[in-house]
This record gives structure tokens, C-alpha cells and sequence, in this order.
């Protein structure tokens, strides 16, 4: 009856604290509207990175991306829930919308900040250009 | 862990978009169980708001008075309580405002993507962007 259901709801995970956060909130809302989790994690490649390694760096990178990833199922798994993992290479922003097109996600959820230094006092560069450009509602847990 | 959101805040301006938020709203808190206060905003440049005779009452406008019939209509149809409230100033501020106090123990601020404001279809509106980032409860932006 109700078309506004909240049927796939995708986290992005950086492994920073807020998007603890925002996971744990996802959990609260899966519980209650039976939802499918998409998990997503992100390794950013538009950073210029001449003076180091590229590939040893974006090598890290992904192991480290695994990591949370792994972290973040296990923990969930403990609450019986069951979530889709994605590990995607490329600009954040887009990597997201383009996840957020291809599984039809209804809802995606971040927390206000991220690993991102600069804005720290303010709303995070990636939350912001999620919610001003994305097609689906975004939930921000502050 | 566990999170209530027992209170949700749903501003209204009469506007499509804020009505599906006030949607998504009434659905949330069906199934949390919890209430919604639904906010209607009435934009009054600022010298108004704070005007010292009390003429200028705006807050019980007919208008204001057929959004907040309207959404509790909306909300007892699917058996919610809402309560409502009205404000007139700086829309963003004094939603921003109402949200935070804490007298008010809002959990979760619901809102549309845009209100009435803008003809601009692609971008979020200035309201919703000024609460999205001064609000310190978490905001979910309706679509």
C-alpha cells in the first residue's frame, strides 16, 4: 500500500566513527522496515598521488577498505542481519550514485562527517554532494 | 545499540514536497511506534516575527491553520498521533532552532528536497540545506 518503503538502504562505510554511526542507525531501520543492506566501501582514486607509489598505495587501500568491510558484516551478522558487500575503485561521489542506480536502493545512509580533515566542523564534503545530487532520499545521522 | 526515534519533526510550508515528507514521516512513525510534530513555517521577514504589538499574528493564519488540519488528517488516517505547531520567522533558522532545543526532544527531522521557494529542479533547496547543517539531530531528506 504504501509506495515510500525503504526496501534496499545503502550504508557507505570510510571506517571512521560517524559511519559507525550511520551503520548503526541502518541496523534500527532494517529491524523495523525489513529491508535489504548494501554495504560500501570506496577506495578514493582522485587524489593525485605521484610522489608515492601508486599501486603499493592503492594496494593498502583496499586491504584496508577489506578490512572494514569484513568488520562491518561480522558485527552485523551478530544481529542476524544479512548485507550485500561492494568494494568499488574511483571518484566517491559517483562510485555511490552509480551503486545507488544499479541496485535501485531506496534510501542511503552516511554520517555527517567522514576521514576527511578540512570540513571537520561542518557537514562532510561527501554527505553534502550526496544529498544535493543524489536521486534517493539520504538519511544523515549526526 | 539501540535508537528511538519516538518523536519525529516534519516542517511543513504547504508545498508538495513537504507533504511527502510528512508522508514519509507518518510512515516512519507507524513503525517505531513514536509521534510526529508537524511544523508549519510561515516565511515573515525578520522585523515581523519579533514585532512587539500583537496584530501581527501569524501564526493563526487560515492559512497556516489548513496546512496543520491538513497533516493531521493525513496522520489519523493511518492511526498517528500529531501534534501541531507553528512558527513564522526565518524558515531554516527557526526550524534548525526548534529541532535542537531540547524541551522539544526531537529524534529525527524529516524533511522534502525542496520546498516552494525554488523553481530549480535539480538541487536541494536553501531551507533544507541550511537545516541539514545546523540541525544536530539526524535529517532525512526526502526525494
Amino acid at each position: 500500500m504504501n509506495e515510500n518503503n525503504f526496501k534496499k538502504v545503502l550504508v557507505p562505510l570510510d571506517g571512521s566513527k560517524y559511519s559507525e554511526k550511520a551503520l548503526g542507525r541502518a541496523c534500527e531501520l532494517v529491524n523495523m522496515f525489513d529491508s535489504k543492506l548494501v554495504l560500501i566501501y570506496v577506495v578514493e582514486k582522485s587524489v593525485p598521488l605521484n610522489f608515492l607509489d601508486r599501486k603499493a598505495y592503492l594496494k593498502m587501500l583496499q586491504k584496508f577498505g577489506n578490512k572494514i568491510l569484513d568488520k562491518a558484516n561480522s558485527s552485523l551478522s551478530k544481529k542476524g542481519i544479512h548485507a550485500k558487500i561492494i568494494l568499488k575503485e574511483g571518484n566517491i561521489v559517483n562510485e555511490i550514485e552509480k551503486v545507488v542506480k544499479k541496485e535501485k536502493c531506496d534510501l542511503i545512509i552516511v554520517g555527517n562527517k567522514g576521514l576527511g580533515s578540512v570540513t571537520r566542523f561542518l557537514l562532510g564534503s561527501v554527505s553534502n554532494k550526496l544529498a544535493q545530487s543524489s536521486s534517493c532520499s539520504v538519511l544523515i545521522v549526526k | 545499540m539501540v535508537i528511538k526515534t519516538k518523536k519525529i519533526l516534519a516542517p511543513l510550508d504547504g508545498s508538495k514536497n513537504s507533504i511527502r515528507g510528512l508522508d514519509m514521516a507518518i510512515h516512519i512513525a507507524r513503525q517505531s511506534q513514536g509521534t510526529v510534530t508537524a511544523l508549519a513555517v510561515k516565511s515573515v521577514p525578520g522585523i515581523y516575527a519579533i514585532h512587539p504589538l500583537g496584530f501581527l499574528d501569524f501564526n493563526s493564519t487560515s492559512e497556516m491553520k489548513k496546512i496543520l488540519s491538513d497533516a493531521k488528517l493525513r496522520a489519523a488516517k493511518k492511526g498517528i498521533k500529531l501534534i501541531g505547531k507553528s512558527i513564522s520567522g526565518d524558515p531554516g533558522y527557526d526550524i534548525a532552532r526548534f529541532a535542537n532545543n531540547s524541551k522539544n526532544g526531537i529524534d529525527l527531522v524529516v524533511i522534502g528536497a525542496r520546498g516552494r521557494s525554488s523553481a530549480k529542479e535539480i538541487f536541494l533547496g536553501s531551507v533544507s540545506n541550511y537545516v541539514l547543517h545546523k540541525s544536530k539531530k539526524p535529517v532525512l531528506i526526502v526525494k
